[in-house]
């Protein structure tokens, strides 16, 4: 059997576990995956929060990816990320860098598995302010400067939409001068990313160039966020299908479990780990068990390039109301649509002021 | 690989069984690997045990063909070329 069909069959822990530790930000950027801000009341307790860790180590879930809102803005975050790493499940986490000071960047240097991700949605504040929010330029840049001054290779996240496409060589050249590695990803219309989806996503001639500037960019990570893409010729590098229940899953911070970060709606929400062990809802949510009988047929079934899309992204279908077993919206065949709106519906408000111990 | 060769797997490599075989995931460069469930008796045998000899145990017990042993240690000596086991000394 080949490593596609293992994996489209689930596995017995997930690969890719993400963890969103809160919803509390001091961003409110216009495009967030989990419409983050508030902090929600029931959020877990550490207590809590270290037996579902507990249960993971035990599942050698091999490391988590923490997200949130912003993981910094949680008190216990350090102290949670090293009980983690003390039980062999490592760390990467994402943060959109202003709440990191000099004291956390050595921590990264200084901790083994741990490993870390600024967002950065442009190249300079023109691009990435309107998306993030006044100022979450410069503090991001800054969090990245302190990363590299302590050897750390971070990464940077970067969400590429239409604004920010034509400068991906500047970005790529900028991160990779200060010795981050540069991550691309695709922007879905999740959370309030829905909002925006029309006027921030790329055009089709627009992802054409980015296939093409991601093959001549091998180092370039991208996730599973551009497989759709392959459509177009060699297929890229990383995961070339949607791992959603099978290999990937979201815990958010009250401890819901989905099927993947990308689809926080009750349709996709398999179990909570207060009323049910994190392992059982893997392996045994009726949800997770359909996902992963799942094969895209529709009208994906007699393209050639089948092999190489699987029809694209589930969480993108979804949310634009596509069906599921069909093609990807932004399949590499599919016509233009009508352009966007140039002006964004929403705007991010100014960084609030959190203060972290 | 030669025969008399005892392996273990790399500390920094994490081995979790899976219904192929097992997955294994190294710290050290993030890399995921799979490895086929006809691997594991080698790859887990903690450098307790030359090769040859596990080898020629399962083919005793009928769990492998005399014919893949050689591609067997192929494979294996590929994982070593990969640093995800090493020859015990
Ligand atoms: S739904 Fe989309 S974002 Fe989620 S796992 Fe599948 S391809 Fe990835
Ligand atoms: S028709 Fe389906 S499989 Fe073919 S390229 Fe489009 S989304 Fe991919």
């Amino acid at each position: 059997m080949s490593s596609y069909e293992q994996l489209r069959q689930g596995l017995s822990a997930p690969i890719c576990l993400t963890w969103e530790v809160t919803y509390a930000c001091n961003l409110a950027c216009v495009h967030c995956l989990s419409s983050s801000g508030r902090r929600a009341p029931d959020e877990l307790t550490t207590a809590e929060a270290r037996s579902l860790i507990d249960e993971w180590a035990a599942m050698q879930v091999f490391y988590i990816n923490v997200g949130g809102g912003e993981p910094l803005t949680r008190p216990d975050f350090f102290q949670l990320m090293e009980y983690a790493i003390e039980r062999r499940v490592g760390v990467k986490f994402s943060t959109n860098g202003t709440l990191l000071d000099r004291a956390a960047a050595r921590w990264v240097a200084s901790t083994d598995y741990v490993d870390v991700q600024v967002s950065l949605d442009g190249v300079s504040a023109k691009v990435n302010d309107p998306i993030r929010g006044r100022g979450s330029f410069q503090r991001a840049w800054r969090a990245m400067e302190l990363l590299a001054a302590e050897g750390v290779p971070f990464k940077v996240n970067h969400v590429v939409t239409r604004h920010s496409l034509a400068d991906l060589d500047r970005l790529y050249e900028r991160v990779t001068g200060m010795g981050g590695q540069l991550r691309v990803t695709r922007l879905r219309p999740s959370g309030r990313g829905r909002l925006v989806w029309a006027a921030l996503r790329l055009t089709q001639a627009q992802n054409r160039e980015l296939y093409h500037w991601l093959r001549a960019h091998p180092d370039v990570l991208t996730g599973d966020s551009f497989f759709h893409l392959s459509a177009l010729g060699t297929p890229l590098d990383g995961l070339n299908l949607c791992g959603a229940g099978r290999i990937v899953c979201c815990v958010d911070p009250r401890g819901d479990v989905y099927a993947c970060p990308f689809v926080l709606a009750p349709e996709f929400r398999a179990g909570n780990v207060r009323e049910q062990s994190f392992a059982s809802i893997w392996s045994r949510s009726p949800l997770f068990l359909r996902l992963r009988r799942t094969e895209v047929g529709g009208s994906c079934s007699g393209c050639e390039a089948y092999g190489r899309c699987h029809g694209g992204c589930m969480a993108v279908k979804h949310f634009t109301g596509a069906p599921l077993d069909g093609p990807d919206p932004e399949c590499v065949f599919a016509p233009d649509g009508r352009p966007g709106p140039e002006q964004l519906p929403i705007s991010p408000r100014p960084i609030r002021p959190v203060f972290v111990r | 690989m030669r025969p008399s060769d005892r392996i273990r797997l790399d500390p920094g490599i994490a081995l979790r069984p899976e219904r192929f075989g097992a997955l294994a995931y190294s710290y050290r460069d993030r890399q995921l690997l799979f490895i086929d469930r006809s691997l594991l008796p080698f790859v887990g045998s903690d450098g307790e045990r030359p090769v040859g000899e596990i080898a020629n145990e399962l083919v005793g017990r009928g769990l492998l063909e005399a014919e893949s042993v050689p591609r067997l240690m192929a494979v294996l000596e590929g994982l070593r070329r990969k640093g995800v086991v090493h020859v015990v000394v």
